[in-house]
């Protein structure tokens, strides 16, 4: 499966002389130095000399110790890892789009405008919701975007409020936005299955009395400016009072942020625009299959209500028909609106990350409406199949009915020592990716699947298989899972020293 | 649907362990008065010929250029060809964030590597996986330093940052009652040192100088660093254009505490203006407070090195609201193109390739210098980018460009009044003179306005 071999850093390859880039010959006079003495380059002291075929064989070699979505299913919850198309990599590579300059002027780049119009009116379509703005470039960036509309929306009506609500069972993102974009963060106590606590809540441990939404509603009413809830929520449950939330939060005029993370189980199914929903962001890097990349490049549009148009970042593109004669194809023309006055500004240098929205239109075209909706029901069946498969052996967090994704805890392994952690390396010496653990925080010792559609009825029941033997491990021989992973090309990591005594680039020995 | 792999019959087998009589009964959750009760109103599924036709003739809608002499925040620079082949192998762009170090060591030793050329081209200690882009780096540098700069809430912005990147700072500190961005002018296409002087106070925590600024001008680092270090500031260098790493110092060495900016000219075309690449450099000292995925180095239980992400401790899933970040997802593929870019390019690579973007730059402007209706504007130490003043109709010198498909420099009027008639133009290694010549040639037929 994995190189065996030890591939060193670059650093230590290098020997002075070779070379990895030969330079065009240059063709004008050499270039008078300007500069003054301190301004003018010194020595680098890292980059390595290398020739193309070891940079080549150095980048092919790494590329063997990752694992990706070819090589098997990827079951990470939350993250939906499904099917790469390469048709999308290969129209994201076309000269037309990667050659265009973001400041040539509108009707040089009508290609691009009219990509991004149609991506919008697809994304409007899937949320109901009537405003987009694709600027965005990732899911956090989205929802920094999202909150700032809101923070516009209360100012334009004179008011300045203080309180974003999330509950306990959100991305650890939800508050991180909320902190940066100004507002203090105030936690909804969960239910078990996840979703938000009308009544107040006393911890069974510690007797403590955690506020519930109808509480703090009417304690801190129009201090509130808005709730970020993720639906279907992190335990893969539709939160099913949304419009009683919504129209709660609406009673003082805060808005109702949805987390659109988990949007692979609604597409084409329920549209959040028609369930309360204010603004929300997509993740287009999980639901509309763009590459993750190692870590990114995502894009993170965010779809809005009407009220909230106005407050879009700049610029908005638009499209200007021209009137033609009956019976003719009407000629379309977009452009860039920059001058916005409610705008809450930029946020992206340019527009967003264009190569990835790119993708993502070509997964809308590719797959139609139908397509869609019929994804989002064979991503629920695909979980719900491993839900059935596993129950019996690993602890069901709780039974209402789960959509996209299957939340297990340890609880049943943790009799024989075994935890969540030892499941997971385990899953790597089987040939698996490890799905999302300790995530919900609110399930001890999570273990969150999400199958997403790309699998057949076959990776699934090896995949099921497999969870199968290692619970029986677990029982027999749980020494085989503390030790895991020992297939892989390193065996498990010291984390702490690494936290404890950072080494965050490699420095000569001299 | 091509990528839908389960047979109707499967299909059938899945539902009948699940115990339902079809996928719709799995909906149960949703209340009824909650789901779309039609189907979308979009366009049927397309096969890949449809589709690619349709995407392609996007692609074709737009202009192509013979050549460009725009740059302002996206440079058009020479792609090696073993960037897109290796970066197009699946373990690189379908893997996800390296959450699981053991099946994760190649992007993690990646960055890794990447954060060490990172820190060699700044000249600074700590850096991570990457940031969005330069205007977003900007913000993440500023509330970087207010956190660092305990009780300073001011950050001074040099007028000469890209007027986008600005945009996107304003837009970000707006909703911090207690932050203040405060501009700094410029004065002959630097930052105003007296406006400098008469804005330091023990309220500034940093300030953000382009480097080379929006106007293409080296700013002189160490002199601004004086003044700024004597205020208790911080000097945080901001960089649109990566090669200019190879020409001008590390800022780092030249008296920055902070670098960050746009790293897209390493193995990126223009691409509409993204994906693109930021980056955030630091010293030591502030490491903890970086924002963002960092990588380290460690030994597995058997005692061999191994990377993993590490200093969790800062970050959004561990510390929620207290995060030093909200951010998640970064740039982590085009931090990957930028990685091979460096490794190809080498030491000798990097600074030709600078001295080449130079040379060309200067070429280009002492043969437009040569039309009557171009002026000089007092002259800075400039790398690829350079402002001249132009005497004629900008509008009739873009159109007589564009119609021999030349995209020509900005109108910095546009962002910078005070530089109405200016034009700011860029050239790199791939203009040759040919097209130079070609381009002055286009400029001398322009006709002369009254």
């Amino acid at each position: 499966m994995f190189l065996r071999q030890r591939e060193p850093l670059s650093f230590d390859r290098s020997v002075p002389g070779k070379r990895g880039m030969d330079l065009p010959k240059l063709d004008v006079p050499a270039a008078k130095d300007t500069r003054p003495a301190h301004l003018k380059r010194s020595g680098f002291d890292a980059l390595p000399e290398l020739s193309e075929v070891e940079v080549i064989r150095h980048f092919t070699r790494l590329s063997k110790w990752n694992y990706g979505v070819d090589d098997g299913m990827y079951p990470l919850g939350s993250c939906t890892m499904k099917h790469n198309p390469r048709l999308n990599e290969k129209v994201a590579g076309l000269r037309g789009f990667t050659d265009s300059h973001p400041m040539a002027p509108d009707a040089f780049v009508q290609g691009n405008l009219g990509m991004l119009f149609t991506l919008q009116e697809w994304l409007k379509e899937i949320t109901g919701l009537p405003g987009v703005t694709l600027q965005p470039s990732a899911g956090a960036a989205g929802e920094l975007t999202g909150v700032m509309l809101i923070r516009a929306y209360h100012l334009s009506k004179g008011a300045k409020r203080r309180v974003i609500l999330i509950p306990d069972s959100g991305h650890g993102t939800n508050p991180a936005t909320a902190a940066m974009a100004g507002y203090e963060v105030v936690e909804l106590p969960s239910m078990p299955d996840g979703t938000i606590s009308f009544d107040d809540v006393t911890d069974p441990v510690n007797g403590k009395v955690r506020k519930g939404l109808k509480t703090l509603v009417s304690e801190l009413g129009s201090e509130i400016a808005g709730a970020m809830i993720t639906n279907p929520n992190t335990i893969g449950v539709f939160e099913y009072r949304f419009k009683e939330i919504s129209d709660l939060l609406h009673s003082v005029d805060a808005l109702v942020y949805m987390d659109g993370a988990n949007m692979n189980a609604l597409v084409g199914v329920a549209r959040p625009g028609d369930f309360g929903v204010d603004v929300m962001h997509l993740n287009l890097h999980k639901t509309m299959s763009t590459p993750h990349g190692g870590g990114g490049p995502g894009a993170g549009p965010v779809c809005c209500a009407e009220k909230l148009i106005p407050f879009l970042p700049v610029p908005v593109i638009l499209r200007d028909t021209e009137k033609v004669g009956e019976g003719e194809v009407p000629r379309h023309t977009y452009r860039m609106e920059w001058n916005r006055p409610q705008s809450i500004g930029k946020v992206h240098s340019f527009y967003g990350n264009f190569g990835i929205l790119v993708r993502a239109l070509t997964y809308c075209l590719s797959h139609g409406g139908d397509g869609l909706k019929t994804a989002t029901l064979r991503a629920i069946v695909n979980a719900n199949y491993i839900r059935t498969r596993l129950k019996g052996s690993y602890a069901l967090h709780i039974d209402s009915p789960s959509l996209h994704e299957v939340v297990f805890s340890d609880t049943n392994q943790a009799k024989h020592d075994v935890h969540t952690l030892d499941i997971a390396k385990r899953l790597i010496d089987h040939g698996y990716h490890p799905p999302t653990i300790y995530f919900p925080l609110i399930v001890p010792g999570a273990l969150m699947i999400e199958p997403t559609e790309s699998e057949d009825k076959g990776e699934l029941d090896a995949f099921c298989d497999t969870m199968l033997q290692i619970a029986k491990e677990a029982e027999e021989n749980p020494d085989l899972l503390h030790q895991a992973p020992v297939l892989a090309p390193l065996r498990r990591m010291d984390e702490t020293t690494a936290a404890r005594k950072p080494i965050l680039r490699w420095t000569k020995q001299l | 649907m091509r990528y839908l792999p389960s047979s109707p019959v499967e299909d059938r087998a899945l539902l009948d362990t699940i115990g339902v009589p079809n996928a719709e009964a799995l909906l149960a959750g949703i209340p009824e008065p909650l789901r779309l009760r039609r189907e979308l109103d979009l366009p049927p599924t397309g096969s890949e010929q449809e589709v690619f036709g349709q995407m392609l003739d996007l692609a074709n809608t737009n202009t192509r250029f013979c050549a460009q002499f725009l740059g302002a925040g996206a440079y058009d620079h020479y792609v090696p060809s073993a960037i897109d082949a290796l970066c197009s192998r699946q373990e690189w762009f379908t893997a996800y964030t390296p959450y699981q170090p053991e099946i994760s060591q190649g992007t993690l030793q990646h960055i890794f590597e990447y954060q060490t050329l990172i820190c060699d081209l700044t000249g600074l200690e700590v850096t991570n996986a990457s940031l969005y882009d330069g205007g977003t780096s900007c913000v993440e540098a500023a509330l970087m330093a207010v956190r660092v700069q305990k009780k300073r809430h001011t950050v001074l912005v040099s007028r000469g940052l890209h007027p986008l990147y600005r945009q996107v700072l304003e837009t970000n500190f707006a909703p911090h009652d207690g932050l203040k961005l405060v501009e700094v002018g410029l004065k002959d296409g630097v930052t105003d040192m007296a406006d400098l002087q008469a804005k330091l106070n023990d309220d500034v925590a940093a300030v953000m100088v382009g480097y080379p600024n929006f106007l293409g001008a080296a700013e002189d680092l160490t002199a601004l660093a004086g003044p700024i270090h004597a205020a208790g500031a911080l000097l945080v260098s901001v960089t649109q254009e990566a090669f200019a790493f190879g020409w001008f110092e590390a800022p780092g060495k030249a008296g920055a505490d902070m670098a960050c900016g746009e790293a897209m000219s390493l193995g990126n075309k223009p691409n509409f203006g993204g994906p693109f690449l930021g980056f955030l450099a630091v010293k030591d000292a502030h490491k903890r407070e970086i924002p963002g995925r960092v990588v380290g180095q460690t030994k597995d239980l058997e005692g061999r090195t191994g990377y993993v992400l590490t200093l969790t401790a800062r970050e959004q899933h561990i510390r929620r609201d207290k995060a030093t970040s909200n951010i998640c997802s970064n740039q982590g593929l085009v931090a990957l193109r930028a990685n091979i870019f460096m490794q190809l390019a080498g030491p000798e690579g990097l600074r030709g390739l600078a001295e080449q973007n130079a040379a060309k730059a200067q070429y280009l402007r002492a043969r437009l210098l040569e039309l009557p209706d171009m002026e000089a504007v007092p002259e800075v130490p400039f790398f690829n980018e350079f402002v001249l003043r132009y005497k004629g109709d900008y509008a009739a010198l873009q159109e007589a460009c564009l119609k021999e498909k030349m995209l020509p420099g900005l109108d910095l009027g546009r962002f910078y009044p005070e530089y109405k008639g200016c034009i700011l133009w860029c050239a790199t290694e791939l203009h040759t003179r040919q097209t130079i010549e070609s381009l002055v040639e286009i400029l001398a037929r322009v006709p002369a306005t009254v």
